[in-house]
């Protein structure tokens, strides 16, 4: 038996086309992530990585196959809202934060119809901001931000209401190397303070090395995966080396 | 943060555009409430000499077009008065004339010196005029104040110049902006020999109003109860016609002002769809995005509307000023002139904004997020 934790994602045969089928985005997907996990999704473009990213955020829905996210069963979700605000955590390339609001307001706004008081909205996200460096800019709108700054505060925002799993769409796809690299600090950090499965889409073997696993995808399905050194190792096999 | 605090950021980071459509709501209520405003006066003014007789009811010629122009006859007031229920019947003939700039509408009052004490006047300087003194005249306390005047002063009014021998007082402002004269001279000047203009009808102790008012216009079909201002709106057709051209503008103003609405918040929809996108991405229900397009049209409805009551209380004022009108509209603010511009600013903001809310929230959030 594996001593592996309870899959945070379930994915059987997920099918998901578009164009009335002539386009399959994903054919007979089938993979499991763990519970606390670092993945990343990698594969050419088309091969359905977002498309698959798409349905575990609930933003869209499988045609046929089974998905599950820490047991949610997404093809037959009640409350779709309520699942991306409790259970999900989303990054895209672009930030995606609103240009008029603060970056505190920004993640403010993930908790706006939580139950979480004024107050302890305002703590959390000014804890997460310090915790992506950006405490002393809390009060700053996005377009007085750096490109590397915006994504920490999206990822702040993600973190919000302490989800179970997040997902990363090309997070790192319009960042220098510099903010590239403190993303990927970041998002192993994070992991492990926030206890968060993460599940990353990426073109770029940077991103991918990071992980702990990246699985290839290819034509809607996985056509292979590889296993990463698990960072805390690799940093300590590199410190004893030293 | 609050949803609140939300909704008002939104509207103020698109200060042009929420200052625009406010102003133009702005102008919307202004027009509603002014004009409520002034349908209310002009009811007042013209209901306010019903209220100088203290009777329990007046009678009016049924389907007049101005109150004021009712014609009546003394054969009527005596059926009136023989009517069962009716104690007693006052019959005055009632004509209005400039005096000059200030007092553009002065009310004159033909009136028996033996119905003066019934009609509730009561003298408060000199005597009352004879019966067929042509050349005697009363002036009312108010007026008497406004003008100076002096007992033996003469003043031109009512075919010529007229003493003064008794200032009255009918404990009503209106009766006591009026003049009267002896009835009898008075109906040979207006060349109405006979002629009336309105009963005022007091009942027996313990009798029903309502009864009598029915048997009152059940005597004769020319006839016309009036108790109430209510009943005053529906005898008078000027003022039914004022009330439905209230009315109409109020309806225009509620649909262009919701057109503008419209207007706004479809284009804010447009620039916005990212925004949606984004906030349906992080949780957001369809009812709170409903709630906040909903939230930002109310917020900019309503702050027209606080100035669109601002600028309908300073143009009444002007109005009231203007020579023509003076005298003739006394502006009155009541609860219901400012409930009108709540009412205007939240149907406007509900009928403007429903459609770009609910496409707002109709938005599918991938599709949303993948505009530009």
């Amino acid at each position: 038996m594996s001593d592996r934790p309870a899959p945070a994602v379930e994915a059987v045969d997920v099918h998901k086309s578009f164009d009335r089928g002539l386009v399959r985005a994903l054919d007979g997907l089938t993979l499991t992530v763990a519970a606390g996990e670092y993945v990343a999704l990698s594969g050419p473009s088309g091969c359905g990585k977002s498309t698959f990213l798409h349905l575990l955020a609930a933003l869209d829905r499988p045609e046929s196959g089974t998905l599950r996210v820490h047991g949610h069963d997404l093809t037959a979700l009640d409350d779709a809202n309520r699942y991306r605000r409790e259970q999900i955590g989303l990054v895209f390339q672009l930030h995606n934060l609103l240009p008029h609001l603060s970056a505190l307001d920004n993640v403010e706004i993930a908790m706006l119809g939580t139950r979480r008081s004024r107050h302890q909205q305002r703590d959390r996200a000014l804890e997460l901001l310090t915790a992506v460096d950006l405490g002393g800019l809390a009060q700053r709108r996005p377009p007085e931000l750096s490109g590397g700054e915006r994504q920490r505060v999206a990822l702040a925002r993600a973190l919000a209401n302490h989800p179970r799993l997040l997902l990363a769409d090309e997070p790192t796809g319009s960042l220098d190397s510099a903010s590239v690299q403190l993303v990927l600090d970041l998002l192993g950090q994070l992991r492990d303070r926030e206890h968060v499965t993460i599940l990353v889409v990426t073109h770029d073997p940077v991103v991918a090395a990071a992980a702990d696993r990246t699985i290839h995808l290819s034509d809607g399905h996985v056509a292979g995966e590889d296993t990463t050194e698990p960072l805390r190792e690799r940093d300590s096999t590199s410190r004893s080396v030293a | 943060m609050s949803f609140l605090w939300l909704i008002t950021h939104n509207v103020w980071s698109k200060k042009a555009r929420s200052v625009l459509t406010a102003i133009a709501i702005a102008i919307g209520v202004m027009a509603v409430v002014a004009l409520g405003i002034v349908t209310h006066s002009v009811r007042a003014t013209a209901a306010g000499v019903l209220e100088v007789g203290k009777a329990d009811f007046t009678v009016a010629q049924r389907n007049v077009s101005d109150i004021l122009e009712s014609a009546l006859t003394e054969q009527q007031l005596a059926r009136v008065r023989a009517v069962p229920g009716v104690a007693s019947a006052v019959g005055v003939l009632l004509d209005t004339e400039r005096l000059d700039a200030q007092h553009p509408l002065v009310v004159q009052i033909g009136i028996a010196p033996q119905d003066l004490t019934p009609f509730g006047v009561r003298m408060v300087a000199g005597r009352p005029f004879g019966a067929t003194a042509a050349g005697e005249m009363l002036v009312g306390s108010h007026l008497a104040q406004d003008l100076d005047v002096q007992l033996g002063q003469r003043i031109n009014l009512a075919g010529g110049p007229k003493t003064v021998v008794g200032i009255f007082a009918t404990g009503n402002v209106f009766g006591d902006s009026a003049v009267m004269f002896p009835l009898v001279p008075f109906q040979a000047f207006e060349r109405q020999p006979g002629g009336l203009s309105l009963f005022f009808v007091k009942t027996d102790h313990g009798a029903s109003i309502a009864t009598v008012e029915h048997r009152v216009e059940q005597s004769s079909p020319v006839l016309a109860a009036i108790r109430n201002l209510t009943e005053f709106g529906q005898a008078d057709r000027n003022y039914q016609l004022i009330t439905a051209v209230d009315r109409a503008a109020t309806i225009v103003a509620i649909a262009i002002g919701a057109i503008i609405v419209a207007n706004t918040m479809l284009l804010s929809l447009v620039e916005r769809y990212r925004e949606f996108g984004i906030l349906r991405a992080v949780g957001w229900s369809r009812r709170r995005v409903v709630a906040l397009v909903l939230g930002e049209a109310l917020t900019i409805s309503l702050g027209g509307a606080a100035a669109g009551v601002g600028l309908a209380y300073v143009l009444t004022r002007i109005l009231a000023r203007l020579p023509d009108l003076a005298g003739i509209l006394e502006p009155t603010y009541t609860a219901g002139v400012f409930g009108r511009a709540l009412i205007t600013a939240a149907a406007v903001a509900f009928l403007g904004a429903l459609y770009p809310a609910t496409r707002a929230a109709r938005l599918a959030p991938l599709e949303a997020l993948r505009r530009e």
